[in-house]
């Protein structure tokens, strides 16, 4: 099993020791993220589903939902675009040379790793202090919800489930896969920058032994793979026609009236009369 | 060290007597195939039980792959399969492209030349004892160098261009063949394609496992030298602790064409100091339209170490390095 | 105790016909699954361009021997183990130390690094192969005997071949040239000035047996 995911070598004493993840991987992340694009365009061409049915929404509430609705705040949208690119440049430059394009791949990759990180602080800063911290987080009422939203979907009788708050379950689901990803491979890219000459310090690449370095190697690797599909399967969801009035809101800041009213329940998403909202 | 074994481990082996035959069985074959030509550095990996393959495809019977001629271009053309002897005493290239006779017959020893191939020569690996050793290094597709650390022995080990790996090219034709502009030719099922003898070989920051371009199901079939540098000033030399044998600590191979004193154009390449040859495209541009004097020479010198990034034990190369290209401006006469 | 129902006895012998359609049976399943193993490396050989076979004859000395031959195996071990022949020695087993040096084609080579199958059809001439066939020694054997050159001797063979080979193409060379020519040998007990002085002699005999 181990061998399917991880690349082994002897270390200078003769003994085994994990080097990388195995490469055939990155492969695999890539036809996987094409293959679940294309299944997913076909099922729900075919096999359409219908309008989820909800709960009504308070009537008051939505009376005060105003024409146009921040969703994201300038900061925000800055900050998840400059993480976008730099998430791009390090799996672009992760994945190339594996694919067969040879360059000097290796500052560009950390570098763009240090801006991830230093963006990624910004953010948990900024949304734990500016905006709705636990707005992103999975809680109990999402647990009960997706136990609802079963029980129907196999036909049996259960009320139907409010709209979402600002963030649904599948999004909350993503952000903490993505959150779980970055914990695997920010710390352990930060510590391998201790085998290339940066101009920040001066490198010390037996720093820890092999078999932790080899170890810290497969994390990463792993990790950036699953970092490949999520990737993937995140731009296309982006650019999907039901999903793109979330998009918009990425890009320029607001939803409609109309929008907020059909996709969230202004009662769990509370927003005031004027356009300013939680970013 | 070398430690004496038994034979070999086993490989089943593969004697074609065309190119388009061996072309075939290196497509059948892909990764599990070794291409063999003059052998000296493949039986080290071999004996060593460092790099194994299971099948073997022996050039020795491809009589094409052999030989000296001119070309159209008033150039020449060398088979990869020619060796070092031949290389060294053919009078084609003896009389316009003297450097590369200069350089082939400062390889190693006279049965290895004898047996020795210009392409194997030049497509040789690194022979940096950590990696030769069969430690996984980054070149073995590992994560680590054990060169590039203050205590590890790295004497040998590159000043330039180093990207994680410190290993070096310790060819000597194959700076003189980047001097003389040289062309590549590889042949593949896929055709063939030509390769200026400057971007056959990669750096570690391209592809930190191997020394050239060449893949598998790729095969070096000849060289090509144009007529460019046909009887220009030469200037070759290969400092080296032994006479005979070892491969070089710094060499250097210099074309320069000269009017009346003036430098017009040169090439100037040395090796053994990154993991490919080093063309000094800096030194070339600075000295065109100059004397040819010891001013020259001193600031050509100066130019071409600059950048370089000694190790804990080869800080020595760089001296050598800036009187190679001292020497090499003063000419055969002076130096 | 109650009786036990008999229960009839299976028929514990096959029949000859049985035995003879399950020989066929199973060898048909053995010979086919052989298509399983077509993709080998070591099977289906003969069927490739440029194929081995092990069995060959070398031109060794004159004389021409049949020998099996491993794909592997280096000419310094089927000139030493298979034919007997063991004038040549195995030094570093590297093309380091010039021990192991034949002519090949009158050339000389390191036959630890050369695979015996590339030489099928070329001349070998060893150390064994020099002297003529009433017994008198080669001009450099001779050489050696009367200059008493090389201490323990390890080297020799090595380096009389390196200069024999040396000498056809440069038949009156200085100490110097001599010693560039057959650079490629090394002696452990640093006999070197005396074995130039027997390889020079060995040069002048060669051409006085030449004039």
């Amino acid at each position: 099993m181990t061998n399917f995911l991880v690349q082994w070598g002897i270390n200078p004493w003769g003994e085994d020791t994990p080097i990388h993840a195995q490469w055939a991987l990155v492969y695999i992340a890539f036809a996987f993220g094409v293959g679940f694009m294309l299944a997913h365009t076909l099922f729900v061409k075919f096999w359409p589903k219908p309008e989820e049915a909800n709960a009504p929404v308070n009537e008051v509430a939505a009376a005060r939902v105003p024409a146009r609705v921040g969703r994201h705040s300038l900061a925000a949208r800055t900050f998840h675009w400059i993480m976008a690119a730099s998430m791009l440049t390090l799996l672009g430059t992760a994945s190339a040379p594996v694919l067969g394009f040879r360059f000097n791949w290796v500052e560009i990759h950390w570098i763009a790793g240090l801006v991830l990180t230093l963006s990624i602080v910004y953010h948990i800063i900024h949304a734990s202090f500016w905006l709705d911290f636990w707005s992103i987080w999975l809680n109990r009422e999402d647990a009960r919800e997706a136990i609802t939203r079963f029980k129907r979907a196999v036909g049996q009788r259960a009320p139907a489930p409010r709209k979402a708050a600002k963030y649904p379950w599948d999004n909350k689901m993503y952000h903490t896969a993505i959150v779980l990803s970055a914990l695997a491979t920010v710390p352990t890219g930060l510590l391998m920058m201790n085998r290339v000459q940066t101009p920040f310090f001066t490198r010390n690449p037996y720093l820890f032994g092999d078999t932790t370095w080899g170890v810290m190697y497969v994390l990463h690797g792993l990790s950036g793979i699953a970092l490949v599909g999520l990737t993937i399967a995140h731009i296309y969801f982006a650019i999907r026609p039901e999903k793109q009035w979330i998009t918009k809101g990425m890009i320029f800041g607001d939803i409609s009236r109309e929008e907020f009213l059909r996709h969230h329940d202004p009662e769990r998403w509370i927003v005031d009369s004027h356009e300013v909202s939680n970013g | 060290m070398a430690i004496v074994h038994d034979v070999m481990p086993v490989f089943e082996l593969f004697q074609p007597t065309t190119v388009d035959d061996t072309l075939a069985l290196l497509d059948t074959y892909g990764a599990d195939a070794w291409v063999l030509a003059g052998g000296l550095d493949t039986f080290d990996w071999f004996k060593d039980r460092n790099k194994r393959r299971k099948v073997v495809v022996d050039l020795s019977g491809v009589q094409t792959l052999r030989g000296v001629k001119k070309t159209a271009d008033g150039g020449l053309e060398i088979g990869a399969s020619t060796t070092l002897t031949d290389v060294a005493s053919e009078p084609l290239v003896k009389q316009n492209y003297r450097l590369l006779s200069q350089a082939a017959a400062l390889v190693a020893s006279p049965q290895i030349r004898n047996q020795g191939t210009l392409g194997g020569n030049v497509s040789q690996d690194t022979r940096c004892w950590y990696y030769r050793s069969g430690w996984t290094c980054y070149r073995a597709g590992g994560n680590i160098c054990y060169a590039d650390t203050p205590t590890a022995i790295n004497r040998e080990h590159a000043i330039f261009d180093a990207n994680r790996c410190v290993a070096v090219n310790p060819s000597d034709t194959a700076p003189a063949l980047v001097a003389l502009d040289a062309q590549m030719v590889i042949r593949s099922s896929d055709g063939e394609r030509v390769v200026n003898a400057q971007d056959y070989f990669i750096g570690p920051s391209t592809d930190i496992t191997r020394m050239t371009v060449l893949q598998a199901g790729d095969l070096l079939t000849a060289i090509r030298i144009p007529a460019t540098w046909a009887n220009a000033e030469f200037y070759f030399e290969k400092i080296r602790e032994r006479q005979v044998w070892d491969f070089p600590l710094v060499n250097i191979a210099a074309a320069l064409k000269v009017e009346g004193g003036t430098i017009r154009s040169s090439r100037f390449v040395v090796n053994a100091v990154a993991a490919h040859p080093v063309r000094l495209g800096a030194v070339e541009d600075a000295v065109a339209g100059k004397p040819r004097n010891e001013e020259t020479a001193a600031m050509a010198g100066a130019l071409a170490v600059q950048g370089a990034r000694p190790l804990t034990h080869n800080g020595y190369k760089i001296p050598l390095v800036r009187n190679l290209v001292k020497r090499a401006i003063r000419g055969e006469a002076q130096a | 105790m109650s009786t036990q129902e008999q229960t009839p006895q299976p028929s514990s012998s096959v029949t000859r016909r049985a035995f003879i359609k399950m020989v066929i049976a199973s060898s048909a399943a053995v010979s086919a699954s052989a298509y399983l193993f077509r993709g080998s490396t070591l099977v289906g050989q003969g069927s490739l361009p440029g194929a081995v076979e092990r069995l060959m004859s070398l031109n060794v000395n004159g004389q021409l021997r049949r020998v099996d031959v491993m794909k592997q195996e280096t000419l310094a071990t089927t000139l030493r183990y298979k034919l007997g022949l063991t004038g040549t020695k195995l030094g570093c087993d590297r093309s380091e130390c010039g021990a192991c040096t034949v002519l090949i084609d009158d050339i000389p080579h390191y036959s630890c690094s050369v695979l015996t199958h590339t030489v099928r059809g070329r001349k070998i001439q060893t150390i064994e192969g020099l002297e003529q066939p009433d017994g008198t020694l080669h001009p450099v054997q001779q050489a050696i005997l009367d200059e008493q050159g090389f201490q323990c001797a390890f080297c020799m063979s090595g380096f009389v071949m390196s200069a024999v080979g040396f000498l056809k193409t440069n038949p009156n060379p200085t100490r110097e040239e001599l010693a560039h020519g057959i650079s490629g040998n090394l002696c452990r007990c640093a006999d070197y000035d005396k074995i130039l002085r027997a390889m020079m002699r060995g040069a002048a005999y060669m051409q006085k047996t030449t004039t």
